[in-house]
C-alpha cells in the first residue's frame, strides 16, 4: 500500500507542476528582462553592478545570456520574429554585421536621459559605446620575470611550451591577428604575416582556447604563461587570485569599442532601453571602474583613474588615440579567415 | 602439492587483477563527485583542491543566484510535466506490446526503444528544425514534447519487466471471477506492475531534469534549463557557484535515489 | 491470459504512444532526412551537395572519424575496469552488493554537467591528478590532461561506466555458477575458466553494455566540449556550432545523418558480432 500512496501522490505533484509548465504564459511586469553578454568580466560586472542597479530602478530582474557577438548575430538571424533576446552586446566588427542583418533597432535617444552625456566619440544611432575593449600581454608574473613589451615576445623560445593562442570567432583572437599582421608590415586586408608568424609559432604554443572562459581556465591552470589577452579579463582573474598581469605593447594600444542595442521586436523594449541606459548611468559607469572589473567608463561626467590611468590612458583624449581598427575590411574576409585558422593553427 | 600451488597462484593473480582493476574503477566512480562536494565549501574564489580555507558562502551565493533558481525551476516543470506524459503513454504502451508475444510486438518494441540508441543530439536538432517549419515557437510544451520522446523508452523498459514477472493465472482467476477487464486492470494489474512503473517514471524524471542534447537545441534564453545553464557558466568562467549548486544537486539525487529504493526498489528494476 | 493479438483494447492502448511517436519522434527525423537533401528550408529542391560537400572534405571526415575512434577507445576502457566491477558487484556478499550497486547507478542519475565538471577540477595542471602523480614520481611534468584527447577519453569512460557495468551484472547473474563450478573441478584454473568459460558466455551482457557506451560516448557533447576544451571538435559540437552558430540548418542536418547511420552501423556490427560467437556457442 504504501507503493500505491507514494506513486499516487508523486503523480499528483507531477500534474500540478506540469500543467503550470503547459498553461500559455503571458508578459508580465514579472517577467525578467532577458539580455546578451559576453563572457567573463563583462558576465559578472553585469550580473554584479548593472543588474542590482537596474532592479533597484525598475523592479524588474535580468536574466543573461553568455554568448560572443558573432554568435548573437546568428542567433537573431535565425529568430527574428521573436528574438532570444532584447538587448544585444556588440564589438565594432560584428555591430556592422547586425546592421546589415537589420536585427538591431535604432537607439531611441529620446528616451535615454544619460545618452547626451556621452563624450561625443562613443555615440552612435545605433546604440551607445558603453566601453573601450584593449588588449595587450596577459603574462604569469611568477614564472616570466622579464615584462613582455610587444608581440614578439610571444615568439621567445624561451617560453615555448607556455604560450596561449585564443580562436579568431572572439574579437579578442581577430584583433590580434590583424595588430600582429600590422606589426609585420600587414594590415586589415592582408593578415598573411600574422599567418606565417603564427605557423613558425605552433611548436611553442601550449594550448588554443576555443573561447574566452576556456583561456581563462588555461591561465587558472597554469597551462599557459603568456598569450594576448584583455586588460578587463587579466584585472578579473587576478581578483581571483590568479597570478596574472597585463603588460601594454610598446607599438601602440590596439582597442576597439563595445556598446548595447536594442533589438528589433524585442519582446520588452521599454525595459530593454532603460537597461542600456542603466549603463551609461555615471554612478553604474563609477562602479564598474574599479577592482575587479575596471570596464573603461564612456560618459564625460566619469573621470579616468585607478588601473586605467596606470596601464591604458591618462585621459578621454588619450582614449582617441589608441589603435582602432577598420573593421569593415576585416569584416569582409572573417569567415575565410576564421576558416583557415581552425585548419592551420592545430596543435 | 605442485598442483596446489599452482592453483593457489593462479586464482590470487585472478583475484588481485579483478579486485585491483574493480577497486580502481569504483574509486573513479566515487572520486569526482566527492571532490565536487569538498571544493563547494572553500572560501576562496578559486576551484583549486584542496581548497585553502572552508566555508558556506557559495551556498549562500546560490540564494541570490535568480537566474540559476529560475533554471532550476523550469527544470522541475519540464521534467514534472514529461513524466506525466512518459507514464501515460509509456504504461498505455508497454501494456499492449508487454503481454504479446507476437512478431509486431518485437518490432514495436525495438522501435520505441531506440530514441536511446539514436544520438539525441541528432534528434534534438531534428525537433528544433521540426518546431521551426510547423511554426511553433521554441517555449516550454515543445521543449517537453522532445523530452518526452527520449524519456518514454524508460518507463517502458521497466514497465514490460514487471509485465513480464506478472502471473497470468492472477488475471484469470479475477476474470473468471467475474471482475470486467477494466477493473482487473485497476485492481489486480496496476498495483502488481505500480513498482515498475514507478521506478521507470522515476528514471525519466532524472532523464529530462538532466537531459543536455534535446534542451540545447530546444530551449532558448527565455526557456532556460539548469544543465544548459550551468554548463554555460563552466564553459565561460570558473564560477565557485557551479560547485555549490552541483553540490546541491548531488545531495537531492542522493536523496531521491535512496526514496527511489524504497518506494519502488529501483536496484531490483535496473538489473 | 493475454489478448489476442491486434485485440481492439490493445490497439486503442497502443494508440496514445503510436500516435506520439509519429508526431514527435518519426516526423522530425524524415524532416531532418528532407532538409540533409536540400539546399535550405524551403525544401524545393533535392541535392546530395551537402553530403558531398561533408564527405570530400578531409577536415570534416576527420573530425567523423575521431568521434568514431573517440567512442571506441572510451568503451575499451569501459570494458577493461567494468568487467572486474561487475564481477566483484555479483560475487560481493549480500549486503556490500546494495552498497556497490547504489555507487554503481549513483553515476547515471546525477548531471552529466556536473560530474564533468568534477574533472575538470581534477584534470588541470594544478589538479590533484597531476600533482599525485608528481609526488608519487610517475611523471616529472605535469601532463597536458584537460584539453587532450586522453583526457576526454578518461572522463568519458569514467562517466559512462555505469552504462557498462548494469549490463554486465544482469547478465553475470544468469550465468549457471554450476558451470564455473564444473570446470574448476575438471582441473582448469581460474583464468582458463573465466576465458574458456565465463567470457563466452558473458557476451550478450559485453555487447549490451559496449553499444550503449559507444552510443553514448559519441553523442556525449558536454563531456566532449568541456574537457576537450572546444578546441578538440567532435561531430556533436561541430553540428552544434553548424546549426546555430552558422545557421547552416542543411549542412548540419547531413552530419547528423551521418553520425546516426555511423553510430547504428557499429552498433549493428557489434550485434552481429554478438550474434555470431553465440551461434557458434551453442550449434
Amino acid at each position: 500500500m504504501t507503493v500505491l500512496i507514494g506513486r499516487r501522490q508523486i503523480l499528483e505533484a507531477g500534474l500540478a507542476a506540469g500543467a503550470l509548465a503547459l498553461l500559455p504564459r503571458r508578459a508580465n511586469a514579472a517577467d525578467p528582462l532577458v539580455v546578451a553578454t559576453f563572457p567573463g568580466t563583462w558576465n559578472e560586472a553585469h550580473r554584479d553592478v548593472l543588474a542590482p542597479y537596474f532592479r533597484k530602478k525598475t523592479g524588474a530582474e535580468v536574466t543573461q545570456t553568455i554568448a560572443l557577438a558573432t554568435d548573437q548575430v546568428a542567433k537573431l538571424e535565425a529568430s527574428r520574429g521573436k528574438p532570444p533576446f532584447d538587448v544585444a552586446i556588440m564589438d565594432e566588427g560584428p555591430l556592422l554585421d547586425a546592421v546589415k542583418a537589420g536585427v538591431l533597432e535604432k537607439y531611441p535617444v529620446d528616451k535615454s536621459p544619460n545618452y547626451r552625456d556621452l563624450v561625443p566619440a562613443f555615440q552612435d544611432p545605433w546604440g551607445p559605446k558603453i566601453s573601450l575593449q584593449v588588449i595587450g600581454i596577459g603574462f604569469n608574473p611568477r614564472k616570466i620575470k622579464e615584462r613582455p613589451k610587444s608581440w614578439n615576445d610571444l615568439f621567445n623560445p624561451a617560453y615555448k611550451g607556455r604560450v596561449g593562442l585564443t580562436a579568431l570567432n572572439s574579437t579578442l583572437g581577430m584583433a590580434f591577428m590583424v595588430d600582429l599582421a600590422r606589426t609585420r608590415g600587414g594590415g586589415e586586408s592582408d593578415i598573411e604575416p600574422a599567418f606565417k608568424a603564427l605557423k613558425e609559432l605552433l611548436p611553442g604554443v601550449g594550448a588554443i582556447s576555443a573561447n574566452l572562459g576556456a583561456h581563462a581556465a588555461l591561465f587558472q591552470q597554469e597551462q599557459i604563461d603568456i598569450a594576448p589577452y584583455n586588460f578587463n579579463f587579466v584585472q578579473t582573474l587576478k581578483e581571483k587570485g590568479v597570478d596574472i598581469e597585463f603588460a601594454t605593447l610598446d607599438t601602440g594600444i590596439p582597442a576597439w569599442r563595445t556598446s548595447l542595442h536594442l533589438v528589433k521586436n524585442a519582446v520588452q523594449p521599454d525595459l530593454a532601453v532603460q537597461y542600456i541606459d542603466a549603463h551609461i548611468a555615471p554612478e553604474v559607469q563609477e562602479d564598474m571602474e574599479r577592482t575587479p572589473y575596471w570596464v573603461i567608463p564612456t560618459n564625460r561626467k566619469v573621470p579616468l583613474k585607478g588601473e586605467i590611468v596606470k596601464q591604458v590612458a591618462k585621459s578621454q583624449d588619450d582614449l582617441a588615440k589608441l589603435r582602432y581598427f577598420d573593421w569593415s575590411k576585416i569584416n569582409e574576409r572573417r569567415s575565410e579567415w576564421i576558416e583557415r585558422f581552425n585548419r592551420d593553427i592545430k596543435l | 602439492m605442485a598442483e596446489a600451488r599452482r592453483f593457489d597462484l593462479d586464482r590470487l593473480s585472478f583475484r588481485l587483477t579483478i579486485g585491483g582493476l574493480a577497486g580502481i574503477a569504483l574509486f573513479f566512480l566515487i572520486f569526482p563527485t566527492a571532490i565536487v562536494l569538498l571544493t563547494s565549501f572553500t572560501s576562496t574564489q578559486s576551484l583549486r583542491f584542496p581548497p585553502s580555507g572552508y566555508s558556506l558562502r557559495w551556498y549562500a551565493a546560490l540564494i541570490d543566484a535568480y537566474q540559476m533558481q529560475q533554471a532550476a525551476l523550469n527544470s522541475l516543470k519540464v521534467a514534472a510535466a514529461s513524466t506525466v506524459l512518459c507514464v501515460l503513454l509509456g504504461t498505455a504502451g508497454a501494456l499492449a506490446i508487454g503481454r504479446s508475444t507476437a512478431r509486431w510486438a518485437k518490432i514495436l518494441d525495438s522501435l520505441f526503444m531506440s530514441p536511446l540508441l539514436l544520438p539525441a543530439l541528432a534528434f534534438g536538432f531534428a525537433a528544433l528544425i521540426y518546431f521551426s517549419l510547423v511554426g511553433a515557437p521554441l517555449s516550454l510544451p515543445t521543449l517537453i514534447l522532445g523530452h518526452v520522446a527520449v524519456c518514454v523508452p524508460f518507463v517502458l523498459r521497466t514497465t514490460i519487466a514487471s509485465l513480464a514477472q506478472l502471473d497470468p493465472a492472477l488475471l484469470d482467476a479475477s476474470l473468471s471471477l467475474g471482475a470486467g477487464q477494466f477493473f482487473t486492470f485497476r485492481r489486480v494489474t496496476l498495483p502488481l506492475i505500480g513498482r515498475g512503473i514507478a521506478a521507470g517514471a522515476f528514471l525519466a524524471f532524472m532523464a529530462s531534469f538532466d537531459n543536455v542534447p534535446v534542451s540545447l537545441f530546444l530551449t532558448d534564453a527565455r526557456t532556460e534549463v539548469l544543465p544548459i545553464h550551468l554548463w554555460q557558466i563552466i564553459d565561460t568562467n570558473l564560477d565557485v557557484r557551479t560547485a555549490a549548486a552541483s553540490g546541491v544537486l548531488i545531495v537531492l539525487t542522493i536523496l531521491l535515489m535512496v526514496g527511489a529504493e524504497r518506494f519502488a526498489g529501483l536496484s531490483k528494476q535496473l538489473h | 491470459m493475454t489478448a489476442p493479438a491486434g485485440s481492439a483494447s490493445e490497439w486503442r492502448l497502443l494508440l496514445p504512444l503510436g500516435a506520439f511517436f509519429v508526431l514527435f519522434f518519426a516526423a522530425p527525423l524524415i524532416v531532418l532526412l528532407l532538409v540533409s537533401l536540400s539546399d535550405g528550408l524551403a525544401l524545393d529542391r533535392f541535392t546530395l551537395a551537402q553530403y558531398a560537400k561533408f564527405l570530400g572534405d578531409a577536415f570534416s571526415l576527420s573530425i567523423l572519424f575521431d568521434t568514431l575512434a573517440l567512442g571506441v577507445k572510451a568503451t575499451l576502457v569501459c570494458l577493461i575496469f567494468g568487467l572486474p566491477l561487475a564481477w566483484v558487484c555479483v560475487h560481493a556478499p549480500a549486503r556490500l552488493r546494495s552498497l556497490l550497486l547504489f555507487l554503481v547507478i549513483l553515476p547515471i542519475l546525477t548531471s552529466v554537467v556536473v560530474r564533468t565538471f568534477a574533472w575538470i577540477v581534477i584534470l588541470g595542471r594544478q589538479g590533484i591528478l597531476n600533482k599525485a602523480a608528481i609526488s608519487l614520481g610517475l611523471i616529472d611534468e605535469p601532463l597536458r590532461l584537460l584539453f587532450s584527447e586522453v583526457g576526454v577519453v578518461m572522463v568519458l569512460a569514467q562517466v559512462q561506466m555505469p552504462l557498462m557495468v548494469l549490463p554486465l551484472i544482469t547478465t553475470l547473474q544468469r550465468i549457471d555458477p554450476n558451470l564455473a563450478d564444473a570446470s574448476w573441478a575438471l582441473g582448469a584454473g581460474h583464468w582458463r575458466t573465466f576465458r574458456r568459460v565465463i567470457l563466452p558466455l558473458w557476451l550478450p551482457g559485453l555487447v549490451a553494455g559496449s553499444i550503449l557506451v559507444f552510443a553514448a560516448c559519441t553523442t556525449a557533447f558536454v563531456t566532449q566540449t568541456l574537457i576537450g576544451g572546444a578546441r578538440l571538435v567532435y561531430m556533436p559540437l561541430y553540428i552544434y556550432q553548424q546549426a546555430t552558430g552558422a545557421n547552416n540548418w542543411p549542412f548540419a542536418a547531413a552530419m547528423s545523418v551521418l553520425l546516426m547511420t555511423s553510430v547504428l552501423l557499429v552498433v549493428y556490427l557489434l550485434n552481429m558480432v554478438g550474434r555470431t560467437r553465440s551461434a557458434v556457442q551453442h550449434g
